[in-house]
């Protein structure tokens, strides 16, 4: 047998060899490979495990209070996922956020209608639901919450750099101070209580941090952090935002249990 | 109350059978070993339990997609092991990466050269633990999230390539190099001490 790589040492080291006999057995007749493989493990001895800190036996039913709230029950699951459907449930909720994000996409939209109807009759024929309407939706709304999401992060870690960030993050929530009202009003008429309580949690503060007296600075940010609970806002926006990905993912790629 | 009498896969039934808090049965019994793995993916407690929220939701979501064959505590702990890398390379990169692109090399090489410290700066800080942090910093999130898997989870290659959504050859050759890279970097404390 020739001397051992360090990729098959370390593949030994964790049990996967493909023949742990013969690599014993190299061991014992040469001690420079021994020697290689002792040091190997001599590292990686030291390799702590990076034990986490200890959770306590009520942890678990702590992460499922603060999870619980924003679920839905799964007797309807098959009409929630129906985007576009009027039934009950988030998706109707963000259906509304979608179609008032399609005002704000309008202009693009209006441009896609066009070139549309400039296409040659056949293939107005053969595509009778252009499939460009729905992925536009998803896209802008997307983009509303991921900005939204963004602007919060910085929020998050605005203790920092702060005269540099304070007039971009206060234009920043100016901008979609105007894109989030258009989308309350029309998740407004809808029944879905966790959009609209997202919607407007972010309402109010988007309206301190674009209006606060004499611009950002750390008094603001930190009433914006505490007293407005934006890292409770930035997950609920991320719970949003979660819910889109996996509908594109669903209309794209229908993956059956085991995988992800 | 969270009713604990039922085994993973009669709870699932449940829960999509409309019987919503019987999820709450699945979510104790795993929260542990969830947080545990985050917390070393992310290094970081706060965002451990980030994770372990955002992966029982998207569990929950995607529970009719689960196969009765399954284990439900492999496939959560896959949902984690993506929620944690995803938090990963978005701290690292600043970049808006998502879920899907947990195996993209392009966003791999995001990684912040500047937080992989020279060793004199190993040596300097003075503290076992954060030398080692630091040069798991060096690795990229890909590499950090295999290394750990393997030496800490004790998960074999087969078991890493399906958490990270790669093949396992590349989950294997991802452990190799991190090995060799914390070999390196961890070498002047060999000499040490
Ligand atoms: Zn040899």
């Amino acid at each position: 047998m020739k001397h051992l790589t360090e990729e098959e040492m370390i593949e030994h080291a964790y049990g996967e060899s493909d023949n742990i006999v013969a690599v014993e057995r190299h061991f014992a007749s040469c001690p420079q490979c021994a020697e290689g493989f002792a040091d190997l493990e001599h590292d990686l001895t030291g390799v702590s495990r990076l034990n986490a800190p200890p959770r306590d036996a009520h942890y678990g039913e702590r992460v499922w209070g603060s999870i619980a709230p924003s679920l839905p029950l799964y007797a309807h699951q098959k009409q929630r996922f129906a985007w576009f459907s009027m039934n009950a449930g988030w998706a109707k909720g963000l259906g509304y956020a979608a179609a008032c994000a399609l005002l704000m996409a309008g202009a693009f939209y209006a441009g896609r209608q066009w070139e549309h109807s400039k296409r040659p009759s056949m293939a107005q024929v053969e595509h009778k639901n252009p499939p460009v309407k729905q992925p536009v939706v998803v896209v802008v709304l997307d983009e509303h919450l991921d900005r939204s999401e963004r602007f919060l992060v910085q929020l998050k870690h605005a203790d920092v750099d702060l005269s540099e960030m304070a007039q971009p993050m206060r234009d920043e929530a100016r901008s979609l101070l105007a894109a989030n009202k258009v989308c309350q009003q029309k998740a407004a008429k809808s029944d879905d209580p966790e959009l609209n309580t997202a919607l407007e949690h972010l309402d109010t503060l988007l309206a301190q941090a674009a209006n606060s007296p004499g611009g950002l600075n750390t008094q603001s940010i930190s009433k914006l952090q505490q007293e407005m609970n934006s890292d409770g806002l930035l997950f609920e926006v991320r719970v949003l935002r979660s819910r889109i990905d996996d509908h594109k993912k669903d209309g794209s790629n229908t993956a059956k249990g085991g995988t992800i | 109350m969270v009713r604990m009498d039922r085994n993973d896969h009669e709870t699932i039934q449940a829960v999509l059978s409309g019987d919503k808090e019987a999820y709450g049965a699945l979510v104790v019994r795993h929260s542990h070993s969830l947080f545990r793995v985050a917390f070393r993916i992310t290094g970081n407690e706060a965002d451990a339990d980030d994770v372990v929220q955002e992966a029982f939701l998207r569990g929950y979501r995607k529970l009719e997609g689960f196969e009765s064959r399954a284990n439900f505590g492999t496939w959560i702990y896959r949902i984690a092991v993506h929620c944690a890398l995803d938090k990963v390379k978005h701290r690292r990169g600043g970049e808006t990466s998502r879920v899907g692109d947990a195996n993209d090399p392009e966003l791999d090489q995001l990684q912040v050269a500047d937080r992989s410290a020279g060793p004199e700066r190993i040596l300097l800080s003075g503290e076992i633990g954060s030398m080692q942090e630091t040069a798991l910093h060096g690795l990229t999130a890909t590499e950090r999230t295999a290394f750990i898997l393997r030496h800490m989870e004790d998960r074999t290659t087969v078991e890493i390539g399906a958490a990270l959504g790669i093949e396992p050859n590349a989950a294997k050759q991802a452990v190799f190099r991190a090995v060799q890279k914390l070999r390196r970097r961890l070498a002047p404390l060999r000499v040490a001490t």
